[in-house]
């Protein structure tokens, strides 16, 4: 196994993050927001890969990605369960019409 | 390379010995399975539920009773002190949260019997939920390793979002659950990836070991401009975000309010006390990871008790300050959690300031004790007077059906019993004696001020923690005004109930609110044990 740079993995990794914080913070749609989410979850999974081939940390780090896709598929079933939900009451989707509840 | 037969040898005898200790959570998980049964098989499916759910989380609390007094028997001192090859730790100070937690199970279900929210139709699926997000704050309480955290941290999320959308017809309940579970899932993955950032630069998802190659990497570094020491900062932060969000503290709070207005009463008690029991077990864990040689990291976690402090004033002020202009129950109830949690906060970050001070000493030490010995306090007193609060407010709904203060008019006279607990977990909230939450708050302040010795902010930190006690008063005082001073109004519904089980529910809950605050000193010397050997036993 010859020795890889981590950076670009890194970089990819970083990106997506920032990708999914930025999808988390500007769309309306809730489908959307979810999607953010799943940016962070990649790219953080993306830098566990990349940490288990470069550092000490060995195989934690696959199995760490491994529990985040379960995770991650647990997160995504309740929340558009949740969604479809919130569909049923209210005929969208959109996050800034549940405005019910304030003060 | 490792030898594999000694490896596997390893494992095996890890396991075996971990199994055992972990019975509480395995029959906790095993009252899951046979929930889920239930549903299917025609034969089980005429046992009431809640009696299954309700012998699993006994014999989980008597399991955990039993590995409590054995492990604060100094004699018998288990030697084990981490479970499954370093994933989970075992000691006094998580045993103490697990039998916490499954103490509040068991009152939460008992809880659910009485008010009977779940229909017998979806019995099922809510105990599931709510024995699911009990395991999960289990393992955050007892979590050694970055996964653990991670995993507990979403295993008492994701029950949670369902929970609180439980009652599906209702608009307010869906868009409750919706906004939780944005906020909830977009904290998580922030987490996540401070997770990953920690793991990667120290190599170790272990939190021992994180905590000593951080100090080997910050002492090769030159101080807070080198990117690597950045780059740890960076990282913690976002843990702490995630951490942040689940005890909801400014300025991550504003999930707190909805979710728990669209909940029903239960399942906000039950959301306002264990997962917060929970995510400060993790925090206080986390807090400790930083205990290393070097005196970099030191600063390092010196500046985050700092923060956290900052914090848990502006939380506590925030929390009160809002909660002054509420007509909803259960809001005013949520912002008091809030506050409740700043002044928590407040202990914690005592805690780090004392232990990380450069004149740390046997004083510094002594003091550090207390912080932790205040915040166990604070927590088990939490634990009954938020959880009879919100019970209460559950048992008033199903008799006038709303949850509105202004409904609350007059209600003193017509059901005397459940106002008077009312009374008695309102009074303690706000911290008078002889509650138990005046000695709670009293345990905070104190560890608050011997910090004010290492730094002055702390006493910025008492001040805002002593304003916000007097500031409390007030809309405390508004729920017993409406239950007391104010007529019923003409033509408000009639109040029947049977006196018997509620009102053997309001005193299991409230005694011991006045049990705490009458007799500190027998719970303060078991916490003052539980937190030595937390602080010295690793």
């Amino acid at each position: 196994m010859q020795p890889i740079d981590p950076n670009p993995f890194l970089i990819v990794g970083a990106v997506l993050f920032v990708c999914g914080v930025v999808c988390m913070t500007t769309k309306r749609n809730g489908i959307g927001v979810l999607m953010g989410v799943e940016l962070v979850l990649n790219g953080a999974n993306l830098n566990f890969i990349t940490f288990s081939r470069c550092t000490p940390l060995g195989l934690d780090g696959q199995v760490f990605s491994l529990f985040v896709i379960v995770l991650a598929a647990a997160e995504a079933a309740v929340a558009l369960a949740i969604a479809l939900n919130f569909y049923n009451n209210h005929l969208t989707i959109d996050v800034d019409r549940g405005d019910e509840l304030h003060g | 390379m490792h030898d594999i037969g000694s490896l596997v040898d390893q494992l095996v005898e890890s396991t075996k010995t971990s199994v055992g200790l972990f019975v509480p959570e395995l029959v906790l998980s095993g009252t899951i399975v046979v929930l889920l049964l239930c549903r299917i098989l025609p034969l089980v499916w005429r046992v009431p539920t809640q009696w299954i759910a309700l012998l699993g989380a006994f014999t989980a609390f008597g399991w955990t009773l039993s590995q409590f007094d054995q492990l604060v028997t100094p004699s018998e001192a288990l030697q084990v002190k981490t479970l499954f090859t370093g994933l989970l730790k075992f000691d006094e100070f998580s045993t103490f949260f697990r039998m916490f937690l499954s103490l509040f199970l068991i009152l939460t279900i008992t809880l659910t019997v009485l008010t009977g929210i779940p229909d017998r139709e979806d019995a099922p699926d809510f105990y599931t939920l709510l024995i699911g997000a009990t395991i999960g704050m289990m393992i955050m309480a007892s979590a050694n390793h970055l996964l653990m955290v991670f995993i507990g941290v979403e295993m008492t999320s994701v029950p949670s979002y369902a929970m609180v959308g439980f009652m599906k017809g209702r608009r307010q309940s869906s868009e409750a659950a919706l906004k939780y579970v944005v906020y909830g899932a977009g904290a998580a993955g922030v987490m996540l990836y401070g997770i990953s950032l920690l793991a990667g630069l120290t190599g170790t998802g272990s939190l021992p070991e994180m905590a000593e190659r951080l100090s080997m990497i910050v002492a090769q570094g030159q101080g807070i401009s080198d990117p690597t020491n950045r780059t740890i900062v960076l990282a913690s932060l976002m843990v702490l975000v995630g951490l942040a969000f689940k005890l909801s503290v400014f300025p991550f709070h504003f999930w707190c309010p909805d979710a728990f207005e669209g909940a029903a009463a239960e399942v906000a008690g039950f959301l306002s006390v264990a997962s917060k029991a929970g995510a400060f077990a993790l925090l206080v864990r986390f807090g400790l990871a930083f205990s290393g040689q070097s005196k970099e990291v030191s600063s390092i976690a010196f500046a985050l008790g700092i923060g956290l402090g900052v914090l848990g004033a502006a939380t506590a002020t925030f929390g009160n300050l809002s909660a002054y202009g509420q007509s909803n129950m259960k809001r005013l109830l949520a912002y008091s959690t809030i506050a409740h949690a700043g002044y928590m906060l407040m202990s914690v970050s005592a805690l780090l300031v004392l232990r990380f001070s450069k004149q740390a000493g046997a004083e510094a030490d002594v003091a550090s004790l207390s912080c932790i010995e205040g915040l166990m306090y604070y927590l088990f007193v939490y634990l009954f007077m938020n959880l009879g609060a919100f019970a209460i407010v559950a048992l008033i709904r199903n008799q006038i059906f709303s949850e509105e203060l202004d409904d609350y008019n007059g209600l003193g006279t017509q059901c005397p019993v459940l106002c008077f607990g009312m009374t008695i977990c309102v009074f303690s909230l706000i911290g008078l004696p002889p509650m138990g939450g005046f000695f709670a708050k009293f345990a905070i302040f104190y560890s608050v001020f011997k910090a004010t010795s290492v730094h002055w902010v702390m006493w910025l930190v008492l001040a805002a923690g002593a304003i916000n006690t007097v500031f409390s008063l007030f809309y405390y005082i508004r729920i017993l005004k409406a239950m007391y001073v104010k007529p019923r109004p003409d033509g408000a519904r009639k109040v029947t109930y049977d006196l018997m089980p509620v009102g053997l529910f309001v005193l299991m809950v409230c005694l011991p609110v006045l049990g705490l605050g009458l007799f500190p000193a027998r719970f303060s010397e078991t916490f003052h044990h539980v937190a030595s050997l937390l602080l010295t036993g690793r």
